[in-house]
């Protein structure tokens, strides 16, 4: 019986981003069909990974974690490159010592921590602040300068500190993270602001700040799958990559702390495939920039998007 | 009612004298009093059944006899009953005046007119504060006093009543005539306003399921709550349609005539509770999207309503950021009213002193801009221009209030027509009711996406609808029977029943929204 | 349906009569239109109408229930292709396989395991919905056999998974009444196979080479009078089964009626990490049954709340949980404060708490997702509540000190709340915005 396949002629893409300098430079985005549908619309390049590296050491690390990285947990250099053997396509430093409450690194310290770290690897970099919207709006333009064309993606700027981070991305020539509380609606407004600064939207990927499984997953999911669809549909100003924090919000659940969790299983694995299959997930919905913390849910992920990206005949 | 002929124009008041010169009864006939007289009434009034009070019936025979069979017959009809009381029977013929009153019951203002029932015409008309505000500004709050407090309710009516008799002792002092020749009222007010007047307890209509204790209210004597017309007089209250969406806006809708035009029209009453009403001949739909009282200059500082010294008009030139006003009746500024502020939010933003989501982003340093503590603040009125000691400015909270307002308001349309699904462009036109809305720039107001962008001329203005509603019911059996109709026919939409209106609302709290698209002629 | 609210309400009488339980017909519409009512609820409807609105309202997707009594599941009756449209109406049924190649007390023992598999979440308990018996011996005594074990142990209905309709026929005539799905025919033994599943009254899943010679098994197989039949594309790679969910579900969509049914899905990734996810592709996008060869907890757990979150419903407000979050690492100092569970209040407050730079608490209590006025307004945030919020939250044991701060718009609830809680209370700004100038003035300790 003859089956007329419904494929869907979609008058919109994502955006592609393109972070770091050739020749290691990756892509983000750039599809023109909803995720993995290879039988109705270009997917040029596959969902990336990268691994997190923090400039100070991390504090209250479940132990399946830091033994991941034994003995270059104090040294974000040789943390980055170990990231960068395990096989991670960008690596993420993460500025956690500027954190007003713990070291209070200033943007000069900061700066150094991104120089040193960006010579040292060849991946691209994502470099994320504290999470404290003052702070990160003061050490960005540092970093931004002391990592002026490497292309690197720079983040988190919210509603509240877009201004400074934009206008630092701009002089340096390095994209941006737009960071906005699960909502679709809220997402789109800062990627209207960012964009109205003067950042193509081809430079911004936006941050719903999603949710690990059992614990808002689903808020997320939904908004990254509205977002690709509208893209699609040709809204541009919601067709910006979408990247997920997946290793922080994963490794805070019970599930992937807990021990024993009273028939719950392996402490090491549940972990993992919380991490991993968190990402698998939103990467169905459409999340194109993926940051993990674990090497080995890594390794799980990107032999998952192997697979879902392998080309078959239809 | 039978025979209820003619339009909303042609005069069928709730209450009317007609003269009849009866037959006296031959022998053989057979027919009692009564019915000769209701014969009578019928043929010259048109009306159907008939009922009279024990007193009238007592009084009948001697009345009909001594007067020679000449007489004076006052009829009493409510809204939603199908019948006339024949409230009077006065000898030969009655040339004294008698009147209608027709109340809109606000939360915050109540507005009263004064109608001669046999030629039509409005005789006076006023307005007070609800006494009621000294018990909390808001609905809710009264909700709350009447439940939580011992004889809060009682508190509560005596307060309105007091509102309302006050307003009719000064009309009847001005047009020199007495309180009893008040022979009929219609009051529409919101759900919780009719529940509170008439002494019902509101309590569960501010919880969920928002249920009120009766949406059609029964006629009662004005002697039985205390209302200062004559005591017999019937109160009739306009049917509501749901716990938020009351008799006011039913009264509305029919002074818009939109009921039963083939107009796809859009009716907003942009008080405190934002209720909206879309739809024409066929199908209403109505909801209440909560907009808060920023539009009335409630909830922020120097917010004014629409009254004298208000700032309505505003201009702030880019770069220089001078500022340029002007106030209702060209007096010293004293504070600003709701249009008034949507120009602020509008020139703001073309300014560049906030950003489409209203933070504070100008990026040079301006005495216009300073800091309030909570935040900052723009500076409309300088201290030292002869205003008020501190000057008056706009906070970047209130901005966001007002944005969070505005929000609501876009949004509840966006949700109706969502939910019978239709897109923007079907409103044909938007019928504006409420306090503020005399005074709006509907032009700013589509600039920060208050409302949608349609063509400026498919926007009307109508004032207090609600008490020409009200006005019109005293006046016409058709107007009363197309409350009911209308009553019946709204279909409330609950914006709480699922995710549709927070979807919306969250899009809107945008200059002018986070879909520009709907904005096609706004930058 | 597709259909929308005055599509429907054209069709309807208009007399606002109220029999439906609606007010009024277009509400009556509005809901026939959301699938909160079915058009039959109208008793005026004319012939025309109910043709037309009935078969408009069908379900695309044919309900199809596996098992008997209270180990039946169903699947199907799905109306969208994405969650946030409406919700997901039948969770992905979830089966674990035994082979019938283990020693009866292997097969006793991992039926056990399976009936293990279950998980308690914020009072919920959620756990796997069938056992798959496989057929690998190849004969049909071993099989029918290993199916009667299972069906006396599983705690769970059962597929009966071969293709040769002896072990079938077999399997059924001990297990049948547990009404087991059978899985299934092919172009080869769709007859058989039919025959069998409409002799015990039994469910019948479909396989087919690819999505055309599927379309055409089930229709006829449909053709031969039988109703309950899944789907099975026949593709095991996961990019490609994603693929013909995706198709299948579209055509079910479109009324395509030979596709118009729940489908059935294998994992079979021998990396068992790999399985998980390959399995979460299909809970995510539109399976009605997944079938994994893990007994592992930990794999369970992880599939099962991807679905529990897949599977909620989309049109609840977004809502945080309701519990103590700590902003800047706080400690027993620390400032409380409280909100409400709404995610714009929340991470309003959140944010504001955080630029404050003074480490805090947060409590938002449940108020069924509404803003901090709303919520009062409708009785939803009393003293009462949030004293019960501040009781079993445990934030007394965080903090060494019984101040607590409540938005600036409550401040009338003060008094009654310090009374009911016995917590002094700070009445804060009205926007979250003064938080930071006020925690700096009015926070000693
Ligand atoms: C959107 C909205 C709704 C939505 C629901 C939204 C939701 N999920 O909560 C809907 C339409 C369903 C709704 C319903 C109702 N609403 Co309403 N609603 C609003 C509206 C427009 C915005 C509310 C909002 O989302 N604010 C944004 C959030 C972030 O604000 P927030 O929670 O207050 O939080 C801020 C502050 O409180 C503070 N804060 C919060 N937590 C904390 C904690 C601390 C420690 C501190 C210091 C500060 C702080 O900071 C936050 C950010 O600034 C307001 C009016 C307005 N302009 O604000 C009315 C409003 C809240 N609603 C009101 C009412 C009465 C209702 C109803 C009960 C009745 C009605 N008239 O409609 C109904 C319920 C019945 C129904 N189903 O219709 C009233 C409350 C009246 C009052 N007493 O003040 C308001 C003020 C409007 C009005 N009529 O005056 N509403
Ligand atoms: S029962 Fe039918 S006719 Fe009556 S209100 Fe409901 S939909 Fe309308």
């Amino acid at each position: 019986m003859a089956v007329a396949m419904v494929k869907e002629r979609w008058p919109g893409r994502v955006m592609e981003l393109v972070i770091g300098r050739e020749p290691h430079a990756v892509k983000a985005g750039g599809e023109s069909t909803l995720p993995f549908l290879h039988f109705e619309g270009e997917i040029p390049n596959r969902p990336l990974a990268a691994l997190e590296v923090w400039d100070v050491e991390p504090e209250g690390w479940p132990e399946t974690l830091a033994e991941a990285y034994p003995g270059v947990t104090r040294d974000p250099v040789a943390w980055a490159k170990m990231c960068e053997d395990c096989g991670a396509d960008l690596i993420c430093l993460r500025l956690a010592g500027a954190h007003p409450e713990g070291k209070n690194a200033g943007p000069a310290q900061a700066a150094e921590t991104a120089r040193a770290v960006a010579a040292a690897v060849n991946r691209p970099l994502i470099v994320i602040g504290c999470g404290v919207e003052e702070k990160d709006e003061e050490i960005l333009p540092a970093v931004a300068g002391a990592i002026a064309g490497q292309n690197a993606l720079l983040g988190c700027a919210t509603m509240n500190n877009y201004k400074k981070i934009t206008e630092a991305c701009l002089s340096y020539g390095h994209g941006i993270i737009a960071s906005t509380p699960l909502d679709i609606n809220l997402a789109k407004q800062l990627n209207i602001l960012i964009n109205e600064t003067g950042i193509p939207l081809d430079r911004i990927a936006f941050d719903p700040i999603v949710g690990p499984l059992g614990y808002g997953f689903e808020y997320a999911y939904s908004i990254i799958e509205r977002a690709r669809l509208s893209a699609l549909s040709g809204d541009r100003m919601l067709a910006t990559p979408v990247i997920c924090f997946v290793g922080q919000e994963a490794w805070k659940t019970r599930e992937a702390r807990s021990e024993d969790g009273g028939g719950w299983g392996d402490q090491a694995r549940r972990a993992i495939l919380w991490e991993a299959l968190t990402a698998a997930g939103l990467a169905l919905a459409g999340g194109s920039i993926f940051v993990l913390s674990h090497p080995a849910s890594l390794n799980a992920f990107k032999k998952h998007l192997a697979a879902m990206m392998k080309p078959f005949t239809c | 009612c039978g025979g209820g002929q003619g339009g909303l124009g042609s005069l069928s008041p709730l209450y009317r004298k007609v003269f009849l010169s009866l037959k006296e009864p031959a022998p053989g006939d057979g027919e009692d009093d009564l019915a000769r007289l209701s014969r009578a009434i019928r043929k010259e009034a048109g009306v159907g059944e008939l009922r009279p009070g024990l007193d009238v019936l007592r009084g009948l025979p001697k009345t009909l006899r001594d007067a020679g069979w000449k007489v004076t017959v006052s009829l009493a009809e409510g809204i939603g009953c199908g019948c006339a009381e024949i409230a009077e029977i006065e000898p030969g013929r009655v040339g004294r005046k008698y009147f209608g009153l027709a109340v809109d019951i606000g939360t915050t203002t109540v507005v009263a007119h004064l109608v001669d029932l046999e030629s039509g015409r409005t005789e006076s008309m006023k307005g007070a504060y609800n006494r009621q505000s000294v018990y909390g500004e808001d609905v809710i709050s009264r909700i709350i006093y009447a439940g939580e407090h011992k004889d809060g309710l009682e508190g509560l009516q005596k307060a309105v009543l007091d509102t309302v008799n006050g307003l009719i002792r000064e009309m009847t002092e001005e047009l020199n005539i007495k309180r009893v020749d008040i022979k009929a009222a219609v009051c529409a007010g919101n759900t919780a306003m009719t529940h509170l007047f008439l002494g019902i307890d509101p309590t569960y209509i501010r919880l969920e399921p928002y249920t009120p204790a009766a949406n059609k209210i029964p006629a009662v004597r004005a002697g039985s709550i205390g209302l200062d017309i004559h005591p017999q007089a019937w109160v009739n209250c306009v049917p509501g349609v749901a716990g938020f969406v009351g008799g006011d806006i039913v009264a509305g809708v029919l002074a818009s005539e939109m009921a039963f035009s083939e107009k796809m029209t859009l009716f907003i009453d942009v008080g405190t509770n934002g209720e909206m009403v879309l739809g024409g001949g066929e199908w209403l739909v109505a909801c209440a999207c909560s907009a808060g009282p920023a539009f009335e200059g409630g909830g922020i500082r120097h917010g004014l309503r629409a009254v004298s010294g208000a700032i309505e008009h505003v201009e702030v030139a880019p770069g220089s950021l001078a500022v340029k006003y002007s106030t209702v009746d060209g007096v010293p500024p004293l504070g600003i009213c709701g249009s008034g502020l949507i120009e602020v939010v509008a020139q703001l933003y073309k300014a560049g002193v906030i950003d489409r989501g209203g933070n504070f982003v100008f990026p040079g340093r301006t005495p216009r801009i300073r800091d309030a503590g909570e935040g900052r603040e723009f500076v409309l009125v300088w201290p030292e221009e002869p205003a008020l000691p501190g000057g008056i400015a706009v906070s970047e909270a209130e901005i966001k209030n007002l944005l969070r307002s505005k929000a609501a308001v876009y949004a509840g349309i966006r949700s109706m027509l969502k939910k019978v699904g239709l897109p923007a462009g079907a409103i044909e036109r938007v019928i504006i009711a409420g306090g503020f809305g005399g005074y709006i720039n509907i032009r700013e107001a589509v600039n920060i996406g208050l409302l949608p962008d349609i063509p400026l001329d498919r926007y009307t203005y109508i004032g207090n609808a609600s008490v020409k509603g009200a006005a019109m019911a005293l006046l016409s059996r058709q107007a009363r029977q197309a409350l009911e109709e209308i009553a019946g026919r709204v279909t409330y939409l609950d914006l709480s029943a699922d995710n549709t209106f927070m979807d919306e609302f969250v899009a809107a709290l945008f200059i002018p929204h986070t879909d520009l698209s709907l904005f096609p002629t706004v930058t | 349906m597709g259909l929308t609210g005055l599509e429907i309400f054209k069709q309807l009488p208009k007399t606002n009569c109220r029999d439906c339980g609606q007010t009024t017909c277009l509400a009556f519409a509005m809901a026939v239109a959301t699938g909160k009512a079915v058009p039959d609820r109208c008793p005026h409807l004319s012939e025309a109408a109910r043709d037309f609105l009935g078969s408009a309202s069908a379900p695309p997707v044919m309900p199809v229930k596996i098992g008997a009594g209270s180990k039946q599941v169903e699947i199907g009756n799905e109306s969208v292709l994405f969650r946030h449209d409406k919700r997901f109406e039948n969770p992905t049924a979830i089966a674990v396989t035994v082979c019938d190649t283990l020693s009866n007390g292997e097969i006793a023992a991992r039926v056990e395991r399976i009936n293990g598999l279950v998980f308690e979440r914020v009072g919920q308990v959620y756990k796997v919905d069938l056992v798959a018996v496989v057929n690998s011996s190849g004969n049909p005594g071993r099989f029918a056999e290993a199916a009667k074990i299972a069906a006396e142990r599983a705690e769970f209905a059962l597929i009966l998974v071969s293709e040769d309709p002896a072990a079938i026929e077999a399997a059924l005539d001990c297990t049948a009444d547990g009404r087991p799905l059978v899985c299934g025919a092919n172009a080869a033994n769709y007859q058989a196979m039919t025959g069998l599943a409409g002799r015990f009254g039994v469910p019948l899943a479909v396989r087919g080479a690819n999505l055309e010679e599927l379309a055409s098994l089930a229709e006829k197989v449909a053709a031969l009078g039988l109703r309950q039949i899944v789907l099975d594309s026949g593709a095991r790679e996961t990019a490609k089964v994603l693929a013909d969910q995706t198709q299948i579900r579209r055509q079910a969509l479109k009324k395509f009626r030979p596709l118009g049914y729940p489908t059935i899905t294998f994992v079979d990734h021998e990396d068992s990490l790999q399985a998980v996810l390959q399995a979460g592709v299909y809970v995510a996008k539109y399976a009605g049954v997944v079938v994994l060869d893990t007994v592992e907890p930990a794999d369970l757990l992880a599939l099962i709340t991807l679905r529990l979150n897949l599977y909620t419903d989309p049109q609840k407000p977004p809502a945080v949980e309701s519990k103590v979050y700590e902003i800047l690492n706080p400690g027993k100092d620390s400032p409380v404060y409280i909100t409400t569970n709404f995610s714009l209040t929340y991470y309003s407050v959140a944010a504001d708490v955080e630029a404050s730079r003074v480490p805090g608490y947060i409590l938002p209590v449940d108020t069924d997702g509404t803003s901090v006025l709303t919520a009062w307004s409708a009785g939803k945030f009393t003293p009462e509540k949030i004293a019960e919020a501040l009781n079993s939250s445990g934030i007394a044991e965080k903090v060494s000190h019984r101040r607590v701060i409540i938005p600036g718009a409550l401040g009338v609830l003060s008094g009654r709340l310090q009374e009911v809680s016995g917590w002094e209370v700070l009445v804060g700004p009205r926007e979250s915005s003064g938080i930071p100038s006020f925690i700096k003035q009015q926070w000693k300790t």
